[in-house]
């Protein structure tokens, strides 16, 4: 099958798991006891706030009339307005916040692969030595490290005691570094250690032994036969924490005051504002899905041999 | 064919890096753009936990709105950090009748487009945030005036359905600032373009980032001390922190008592407390058992140690409540103290209600930690009285649905005394018209709490109006039909070298006459 059919065919694939996407997020505002209405007005809201707060949501018609005009809607790229301020959903997505979330997930997740995958082969190449012990301490350890955690550490370090990078926002390349060393070392964590794995396993095989037969230089062997093979895993391992990032990385933003989707979706969360939230988990399902689709495509290129079925 | 296609596969790779490389530097390029460059004179940052939600006076109910539009907008008159009423867009007023006030307008005063202010701006503000139309959150503040007078271009009357004198506090509120009216006009119902009469013009609002105001030249009052001020959001508390410890902000708020420890020990800013009009009580359901009986109600009350309470929760960043309102509220009774933190008496009152050996009972609350925190405190101090507590987290809708049903034994919740009347901090909580959703969550019924809430709102001798409401709160002492349990404060940082701050107990910050000394 050719790669431009193959792409075709996911693309219609996606269709039913957007209905799914589209119905599950629909339900958020019914499947929350309690009365949607009430539960977005607060605690202080007359009865005449409340009627008005149904008949802005349409939350009086039937559940499979509202179904209809949200999907009606979304399909036409309207995800309904923000409670709060009434802003339209795509606008308080798309201005800049989504923006903002895609630049910070893309270089993480580059600095997550660049050392990842280093740290991964040279643990691997020289497995059971000092080197790759230390290596894998060092995963493990950036593995168990809450972000927040390690955020607020390098603010403290490099922000307030030496003054060397700024302490939060985002738009600078300053700005960017302590962020992006936060989200990237956990990523870097998990691509060290499948690298690792999976390069182990490839070594061990037939070819490779081979190959070193036939006096391929060392760097070759390495380079060439075993990392190609072993980053198969790895792409879905970088395709999945990319998808994360996407969905917004809600401790990182939060501690540099990074205005970005992922604090979009826990502020509307704590603000009840449900129209935000659906708009937000649906935008982020999508990236999820492209990603994922990206990821199958990428298999084909490092390894011909696979079927695109 | 090896080698070449090894060669290919570089060329691929780099070219993918290179890409990655471009885009990330043009995402950059076209990100938000960099701050203005700073100009001489003083711009001051102040850094809050959360966004604006709307600067139009009838958009939203919450403090970092009111904050910002409180700047950029005036009212007829205003509440001073001492709470005492001053003239605002309004020199002075009288009651013309029973339900009807004269304001007397401020002359030579313009809005920040250069509209002359005028009464027709009141009456349009007033119209329309009314308007059934516009289903302003605020409309409740508002829904007993009936009609806004033009007398003349500097005279306006306000006539309310009842006679009604906490009028002038809800006219105090930043739900009555004054909008210029080209504004209002362009606006109809959508968000209206910031345009006041206040010391500061808005500038720019970057949604989930910032907003700046700049002083205004035509302001009729005291010019401020700031040539610009910009609210950053900046939802962490350490970054805040480390935001002003740094020298990059100058004010900041404390949402956790925790920090406060931080704060004192810094050498780079110092912390400030504030009283507020905020409570946090438990309510009783007066018409279930055995609540329904006043001496199990007062046991409850006698047995849990406030003190300790707002020594742990708080960090000792709180006041004991006595009634529903505040040392800072209008009405507020100086001299009355609540039933005393004494167990032993408790028992005694259970036992004379028949319930020496105790009972069970349930204490809901909503999943906010402040509130679970003082759950655990009350189910730890009536075991000390022979009173088993369950503690029940209702999710939020669930939990307001079902105390506005009367469904509960006890639950937890809070209250905002907005317009620091006595009548906003009572009327709802305890008047028996506004059982259920509208308030009054206990159930709670009295005649004469009703006449004197009642009386209140008509009687316009101030004296007189604030001996109704001592008498009413010192009924509700003994009746206790809620365990009003502490008034918290506002927790601000303060960089070194700021001065001139102060904090209206409405969390509105006030920064008008805020000095940097750097």
């Amino acid at each position: 099958m050719s790669l431009g059919v193959y792409i075709a065919r996911r693309l219609l694939q996606m269709i039913p798991v957007l209905l799914g996407v589209v119905f599950l997020v629909f339900s958020l505002l019914h499947l929350v006891p309690g009365d949607p209405a009430m539960i977005m007005a607060g605690e202080q809201a007359s009865p005449v706030q409340l009627e008005r707060m149904r008949e802005r949501l349409g939350l009086n018609d039937p559940l499979h009339i509202q179904y209809l005009r949200y999907l009606g809607n979304a399909l036409q790229g309207d995800l309904g307005s923000s409670v709060r301020n009434n802003r339209a959903v795509t606008q308080e997505i798309f201005t800049s916040r989504y923006w903002t979330t895609l630049q910070l997930a893309t270089m993480s997740i580059m600095l997550a692969v660049f050392i990842g995958v280093t740290a991964g082969v040279v643990s691997a190449v020289w497995r059971h030595s000092l080197l790759d012990t230390g290596i894998m301490l060092v995963a493990l350890f950036g593995l168990s490290m809450p972000s927040f955690w390690l955020g607020i550490m390098l603010i403290f370090w490099f922000s307030v005691q030496l003054f060397w990078l700024p302490a939060a926002g985002w738009g600078t390349l300053q700005q960017a570094v302590l962020p992006v060393i936060t989200l990237g070392t956990a990523g870097a964590a998990v691509i060290a250690r499948m690298t690792r794995s999976s390069m182990l396993e490839v070594i061990g095989q037939d070819y490779i032994r081979t190959a070193r037969a036939k006096g391929v230089r060392e760097a070759i062997v390495i380079n060439k036969h075993a990392l190609r093979n072993a980053l198969i895993p790895v792409v879905t391992v970088v395709g999945l924490q990319f998808g994360f990032f996407l969905g917004g990385s809600v401790l990182t933003e939060t501690v540099f005051a990074i205005n970005g989707l992922g604090r979009l979706m826990v502020g509307a969360i704590a603000a009840r504002d449900f129209p935000v939230v659906q708009g937000a988990v649906l935008v982020a399902s999508v990236s999820f899905m492209v990603v994922n689709l990206v990821v199958d495509v990428t298999y084909r290129f490092l390894n011909k041999r696979i079927e695109l079925s | 064919m090896g080698t070449s296609r090894f060669a290919m596969r570089r060329v691929v790779v780099l070219s993918l890096v290179a890409l990655f490389t471009i885009t990330g530097t043009a995402l950059f390029a076209t990100g938000q753009p960099q701050r203005a460059a700073a100009t001489a004179g003083q711009n001051l940052i102040i850094l809050r936990n959360s966004d604006i939600v709307s600067l139009d006076p009838h958009g939203s109910n919450d403090s970092p709105s009111s904050a910002v539009r409180s700047l950029i907008y005036d009212t007829l008159v205003y509440f001073d950090e001492d709470m005492v009423m001053q003239p605002g867009l309004a020199t002075e007023w009288n009651l013309v009748n029973a339900t009807t006030w004269e304001f007397k307008l401020r002359r030579g005063v313009t809005f920040h487009d250069g509209t002359p202010f005028t009464a027709e701006a009141v009456k349009l503000s007033l119209d329309r945030v009314r308007d059934p139309g516009k289903a302003s959150q605020r409309a409740f503040l508002f829904n007993m005036v009936n009609a806004v007078t033009v007398v003349d271009d500097f005279t306006v009357r306000v006539a309310t359905d009842f006679p009604f004198v906490p009028i002038l506090s809800h006219l105090a509120h930043d739900a009555a600032g004054i909008i210029s009216p080209p504004a209002l006009r362009a606006a109809g119902y959508d968000e209206v373009e910031p345009v006041g009469t206040g010391p500061f013009s808005f500038v720019s609002w970057n949604p989930g980032d910032e907003v700046v105001v700049a002083r205004y030249a035509g302001f009729w009052g005291d010019a401020p001390t700031s040539d610009t001020v910009t609210f950053r959001v900046v939802p962490e508390e350490s970054t805040r922190l480390a935001l002003i410890e740094r020298g990059d902000a100058h004010i900041a708020e404390i949402m956790q008592p925790a920090s406060m420890a931080r704060v004192e020990a810094s050498r780079s800013m110092s912390l400030e407390l504030f009283d507020s009009l905020s409570l946090n009580y438990i309510g009783f359901n007066v018409n279930k058992a055995p609540f329904d009986d006043v001496r199990v109600r007062q046991a409850v009350s006698m047995a849990i140690d406030r003190q300790s309470m707002i020594d742990g929760i708080v960090e000792g960043a709180g006041v004991t409540a006595i009634g529903t309102i505040s040392e800072r509220v209008f009405g507020f009774h100086p001299t009355l103290s609540s039933l005393p933190f004494d167990p032993a008496r408790a028992r005694q009152l259970l036992a004379d209600a028949g319930l020496s050996r105790g009972f069970t009972t349930t204490l809901w609350t909503n999943d906010n930690p402040t509130r679970i925190a003082i759950a655990e405190i009350v189910q730890n101090n009536l075991a000390e009285v022979g009173i088993t507590v369950n503690i029940e987290v209702l999710e939020w809708g669930a939990y307001l649905a079902q105390t506005a049903e009367g469904l509960h034994d006890m639950f937890i919740l809070g209250w905002v005394t907005v317009t620091a009347d006595a009548d906003y901090g009572m009327y709802a909580l305890l008047h028996s018209s506004n059982h259920g959703a509208a308030g009054n969550r206990s159930f709670f019924a009295s005649a004469r709490v009703d006449e004197l809430l009642d009386l209140g709102r008509r009687e316009a001798n101030l004296a007189a109006r604030e001996r109704l409401y001592h008498e009413a709160q010192e009924i509700l002492v003994n009746e206790a039909p809620m365990l009003n349990l502490y008034h918290p404060k506002w927790m601000i940082a303060l960089a070194n070298g700021v001065t001139g701050y102060a904090h209206h107990p409405d969390n509105t910050m006030l920064i008008r006459n805020v000095i940097v000394n750097r």
